[in-house]
């Protein structure tokens, strides 16, 4: 295979039913669990900021609160061991498992290609590059959303959960001891975990309408290269 | 200038300057400055605000809800009374009508307010410009029992019991630390109690200081903690729930049988303890009838203590509400807070911009800029070390509210005045026993230090068993089977006019208090607080009328040039609360030039 | 000039010297000591003489000093009159003017070091401080010179502590709190407004006991009262978990005593000891009267939005809005944005595939 003429730059010539193998059998599995816990996570933090209506009788029938808190942070721990191994993947998977993590932003032809894909998007662009793993745009706003954003969730979550756990708990001491205290206090800690939240919100709807329109109109798989991980150029 | 007559006044800067700085004893920072002639006697006197924080700056584009919390935080002495006028404000703007219910807890509040700041008062910020601590010593505990015993049925009154008091006070000042008594006035001739009334006063000062601590306990109850004791626009916080399933998570009858119970140790302690004390220490100073300012002249008060919810004319409210001119006491007039041509602020004398200074403005259209700038050709020393103050020129961090162009004394003693003038006999009566009681003293004797003193007692007692009043008032209600506390049809502000304004006001316990709210687009647009130490503590006007506390302390003779317990004594009588009133400015101050206070 | 010990004062209030020993075994119990401390909270009683307090008032409202009279246990006139020696207080001193601005140099120099100076309030630095005048002269300089000589400081309250009201947008007096104008001093934050009067007296009464601060968290707080949130220790915390909140005022919920999150309760972000040692001798707090906690332990808490909104006001965002607000109408636009892309790029693409077709079409 001699598709390879930049790492993170666009393929020129391809011949049409070209497979190519891109994510690697762990990367799509934490791909699905992210997904199905950050859904998991935005739905119950929502409901943890504004609770649903009131439940009638005794308090020690109910645990309603309980059993979303719980899911949050249940689903907060599949989010952060996800994230752990995923980064331990960036190191030992091929190249296209570490992307997540860097911007290649001294690489000219990467810049190159991220205002092409955006004239692409504005509908300048006639024809999009081809390209192995994520489009320049794609991967700009991966890096920010996921990992940055999930960091900053990870770090701010976890603080959070530490002020709960209480003083001498590992997440108190990672995290909380010195969050809370840069913030000043626990409200505005608590607002912006909720702002980069909906922050993650838009990325997720942003992603799946691009994955989707790109798998149509880029002529080149993107949804079922998630799931089987060889991406064919169809043209 | 350096003589002027004003308000039946002659005032004359040229004698010696004496100046304290800080005035303690009371809430807030403030100095005062007098010129004493050749015989010791006040000519001039001129009352500093030395403090300002600037809350009607820092309410505007907030939610007109949170009003009570901010407001509430301009003093925590008279804890309450700012966070009930902003809601009272608020409700005025938006036409909320509160239940029944929440009026009676309201005023219980507001009552329970009056009786622990007037018995504070008396026996922690004002006793000691009365009492000689020192002199307590020497007291026998006998005699002290024999004047207890012969004034009260109070039990706390044997001869052991002073006398393990004076035994522990003896102690104290013989371990040569003496804490807050240090550098007292000990031994002035200007304490005139003898010993054995020193030791029960020193006795009660000591009870009381325990005591007081429970009165607030109602705020507790209603409000969940004292000092500052949270409210509600449209109500009251608490909810009341006598019979149903998790009545232990509201206000219920454990509740409310502990309210009952400090209401009638209130009335037990006012009766048994704080009046008696006061006619046994008046009897030694009546002869002393200076300090009376402008009480017998200008007194005004807003009223209080609405009888029924949501009705706030003359006829409804409980504290009487009226203003009196020139000393005119066959007339009470009427006041009106929205008419723009009767309370109006000044800031000719103080340190605030207005684009024009000769007018004043109504609080509606306050203004709040401040402006410090010391001057004038008599200010000695410099932007940040004070010397002498020229008051001439601006001078304190006061406004000068006046009513109708009059400068205003408020407080009991003007409530008390407009209460007796008014032939009000819950008013009257009480007046007339304890004049009686001191030798048949003329009514003149009220215009004075002990006047105001006195009538703060009165109302403590007159505000405890008010307490009483709304208690079984509201278990009539409960009994009737009414228990809202809230109205809540407005809570949400999608339900409010895009433009509002209202004005709430209250008889605090220093008196009159109102607050005037414009409300745009659901945030506040315009907040001014005009409070009762802003009354009284004002500055000259553009007229140059002097305000209550420069008023009051004229011709008064002081024992000792370098001791000012005389200005103290009647400085206190008004119970100065200066952070109320620089909207949140707080004066201190100590300076002397010519003379000193050393 | 004698100076009498504090337990030289309990002597001659009528305690034996047992009771004595049995007060201080129940002292180190009562703060989690083991009992090996007694000994030593008996000698420290037994040996020191009461320490000078001067307490300065700087832009503030006088409720620290109101609560503090407030103390149930011990009380306020026991704490005053036999376990420190307050020489400066200028809300209850006898003396005033000159007189009153004497006692704090005598202290300064008589107890160099030694004593324990209690700041309520906070200097205003706009106007060159003169928003705050104590003796002619700004309050900072009175604080600074003061601060200089002392042992430790305490600040009392969120005025002391964070800035409080008046530090509230747009701080118009520029009032800055303690420990960023002294630097070079212990300081102890006793946050609330005020803070529980009992509270007050456990801190002041630990240092002269033990005579050391009490162990502060990272924000200068003493852990043993402010290391624990409302919410971690309220009596409706049951109805929290099991989802029971009162929705309006006067309910039937807030009439059965459920959690007032959503009417705003701070509760969850506020750390102070409120839910269990309570107010004024225990009888109550905010949210066992009804209304939820307005957080006023916490920094900046005047400014963290409307007191009755749970998800707070963001003023970053120049108009007034919250996290989900913003957040929903970013996801509504990017939802809409997606929708019309998508159709655009239907038509853009049903348009190149007919001119693929009529291109390509042979």
């Amino acid at each position: 295979m001699s598709l390879k003429s930049h790492e993170d730059g666009p393929i020129d010539e391809v011949a049409a039913g070209t497979t190519v193998y891109v994510y690697e059998a762990p990367v799509r599995l934490w791909h699905w669990v992210n997904a199905l816990s950050i859904v998991v996570l935005a739905i119950t933090g929502y409901l943890i900021a504004s609770p649903l209506p009131t439940v009638p009788g005794e308090a020690n029938d109910h645990f309603l609160m309980g059993y979303i808190r719980f899911a949050h942070f249940a689903a907060a721990y599949i989010f952060a061991i996800g994230f752990l191994v995923r980064i331990y993947w960036a190191v030992v998977g091929n190249h296209h498992a570490r992307q997540l993590f860097y911007l290649p932003v001294t690489d000219k032809v990467w810049w190159e290609g991220l205002f092409r894909e955006i004239r692409w998007y504005m509908f300048i662009e006639k024809t999009p590059h081809k390209y192995i793993g994520h489009n320049p745009l794609g991967h700009f706003f991966m890096f920010f959303a996921i990992t940055v954003g999930g960091i900053f969730m990870l770090v701010t979550g976890f603080a959070l959960y530490g002020e709960g756990a209480q003083a001498g708990t590992w997440s108190h001491t990672l995290f909380s001891s010195w969050v809370i205290p840069l913030y000043g206090q626990s409200q505005d800690v608590h607002t912006w975990h909720h702002m980069v939240a909906w922050g993650i919100v838009v990325f997720m709807i942003l992603h799946v309408y691009t994955a989707i329109r790109e798998d149509i109109m880029s002529r080149q798989t993107m949804v079922s290269a998630i799931i089987s991980g060889h991406r064919t150029f169809r043209e | 200038m350096s003589a002027y007559e004003t308000q039946g006044f002659k005032l004359d800067n040229s004698g010696k300057r004496v100046v304290v700085d800080p005035v303690c004893r009371i809430e807030g920072h403030m100095r005062v400055e007098v010129n004493l002639d050749s015989n010791n006697v006040i000519r001039n006197a001129v009352s500093t605000g030395t403090m300002w924080r600037g809350l009607e700056v820092i309410l505007k584009g907030r939610d007109p809800r949170d009003a009570w919390a901010f407001t509430e935080r301009i003093c925590g002495v008279c804890t309450g009374t700012h966070a009930l006028t902003s809601v009272r404000a608020v409700e005025d703007a938006l036409n909320i009508q509160i239940p029944e219910n929440a009026n009676s807890i309201r005023n219980i509040m507001q009552l329970t307010l009056q009786v622990h700041d007037h018995l504070v008062h008396f026996y922690h910020l004002h006793a000691l410009d009365w009492v000689d601590v020192v002199s307590a010593l020497k007291a026998d505990p006998k005699k002290t029992s024999a004047l207890a015993q012969s004034i009260s049925d109070w039990p706390l009154s044997s001869p052991g019991y002073f006398r393990d008091v004076q035994n522990r006070l003896k102690k104290f000042v013989e371990s040569g630390q003496l804490g807050p008594f240090s550098n007292g006035y000990w031994g002035s001739p200007a304490y005139k109690l003898p010993p054995e009334a020193n030791l029960m006063a020193v006795t009660h000062y000591l009870e009381a200081l325990d005591f007081q601590k429970d009165i607030v306990k109602i705020h507790t109850i209603f409000g969940g903690k004292n000092p500052h004791p949270n409210w509600l626009v449209g109500g009251v916080p608490c909810a009341i729930n006598i019979n149903d399933v998790g009545a232990v998570g509201a206000i219920n009858m454990e509740r409310l049988n502990q309210v009952s119970q400090i209401i009638d140790r209130c009335i037990e302690f006012t009766e048994k303890v704080y009046l008696p004390d006061l006619t046994a220490i008046a009897s030694f100073y009546k002869s002393w009838n200076y300090g009376g300012g402008l009480s017998s002249k200008n007194v005004m008060s807003y009223g209080d203590i609405p009888d029924h919810a949501n009705d706030y004319s003359t006829s409804n409210l409980l504290l009487p509400r009226g203003a009196i001119i020139n000393g005119d006491l066959k007339h009470v007039h009427e006041i009106d807070l929205r008419n723009p041509d009767e309370i109006q602020e000044f800031v000719t004398h103080s340190w605030y911009k207005y684009p024009d200074e000769s007018k004043g403005l109504h609080p509606w259209d306050g203004v709040t800029e401040p402006n410090y700038h010391p001057e004038g050709p008599n200010f000695k020393g410099t932007r940040t070390k004070i010397e002498s103050l020229d008051e001439s020129a601006k001078y304190s961090w006061i406004k000068s509210p006046r009513w109708k162009g009059h400068a205003m004394e408020v407080g009991p003693l003007a409530r008390y005045v407009i209460g007796y003038a008014k032939g009000n006999p819950e008013f009257k009566e009480p007046v007339d026993k304890l004049l009686k009681d001191l030798g048949g003293l003329p009514l003149t004797t009220i215009f004075s230090t002990l006047g105001r003193t006195a009538a703060r007692g009165l109302e403590c007692q007159w505000a405890a068993h008010k307490m009483r009043y709304f208690f079984d008032k509201m278990m009539a209600n409960l009994k009737a089977g009414d228990s809202a506390t809230a109205n809540v049809e407005k809570w949400d502000p999608s339900t409010w006019p895009k433009d509002a304004k209202g004005v709430g006001f209250t008889e605090a316990p220093r008196g009159a208090l109102g607050h005037w709210i414009r409300i745009k687009d659901t945030k506040i647009d315009n907040y001014q607080c005009v409070v009762p130490t802003t009354w009284n503590g004002s500055p000259r006007d553009p007229k140059g009328q002097i305000g209550a506390f420069e008023a009051s302390l004229m011709n008064t003779p002081v024992a000792k040039a370098d001791e000012p317990l005389e200005i103290l004594r009647t400085l206190h009588s008004f119970d100065p609360c200066l952070a109320c009133s620089t909207h949140v400015m707080s004066p201190d101050g100590q300076e002397m030039s010519n003379v000193t206070v050393r | 000039m004698s100076t009498e010990t504090f337990y030289e004062v309990m002597r001659r209030q009528g305690i034996s010297r047992r009771s004595f020993l049995k007060f201080c075994s129940l002292t180190a119990a009562s703060l989690g000591l083991a009992p090996t401390m007694a000994p030593r909270i008996a000698e420290a009683m037994e040996n020191k003489p009461r320490t000078p307090v001067i307490w300065l008032h700087g832009l503030e409202c006088t409720c620290c000093s109101e609560s503090f009279i407030r103390s149930a246990h011990p009380l306020a006139k026991d704490v005053v009159l036999s376990m420190l020696s307050l020489d400066y207080d200028d809300t209850l001193m006898a003396a005033a003017g000159h007189q009153a601005e004497a006692i704090i140099d005598q202290i300064r120099k008589k107890y160099k070091g030694n004593f324990i100076l209690a700041v309520e309030g906070n200097p205003p630095l706009n106007e060159d401080g003169m928003f705050c005048i104590h003796g002619g002269r700004p309050f900072i300089e009175v604080l600074k010179e003061t601060a200089a000589d002392a042992k430790a400081i305490i600040s009392w309250g969120s005025c002391a502590s964070w800035g409080c009201v008046q530090a509230a947008k747009p701080n118009p007096t520029r009032a800055t709190p303690v420990h960023k104008v002294i630097f070079d001093k212990p300081i102890i934050k006793v946050p609330g407004c005020p803070p529980i009067a009992e509270v007050m007296t456990a801190v002041i009464t630990y240092m002269l006991t033990f005579d050391r601060i009490p162990e502060l968290d990272r924000q200068g707080r003493p852990k043993m009262f402010y290391g624990q949130r409302i919410h971690d220790k309220c009596y409706r915390r049951p109805h929290f978990d099991a989802g029971q909140f009162v929705e309006n005022w006067d309910d039937e919920a807030a009439r059965k005593g459920y959690c007032l999150y959503k009417m705003g309760c701070k509760g969850p972000t506020t750390y102070n000891a409120c839910s269990t040692v309570r107010w004024n001798g225990g009888v109550s707090f905010p949210i066992q009267s009804g209304h939820g906690c307005i957080g006023c332990s916490e920094d900046g808490f005047w400014d963290k939005g409307g007191f009755y909104d749970r998800v707070t006001d963001i003023k970053q965002f120049g108009v007034e809005s919250n996290a989900d607000k913003i957040g929903a109408t970013v996801a509504g636009v990017a939802g809409a944005a997606v929708a019309a892309h998508a159709a655009v790029s239907a038509l853009s693409k049903a348009r190149s595939g007919e001119s693929d077709q009529s291109k390509g079409g042979k």
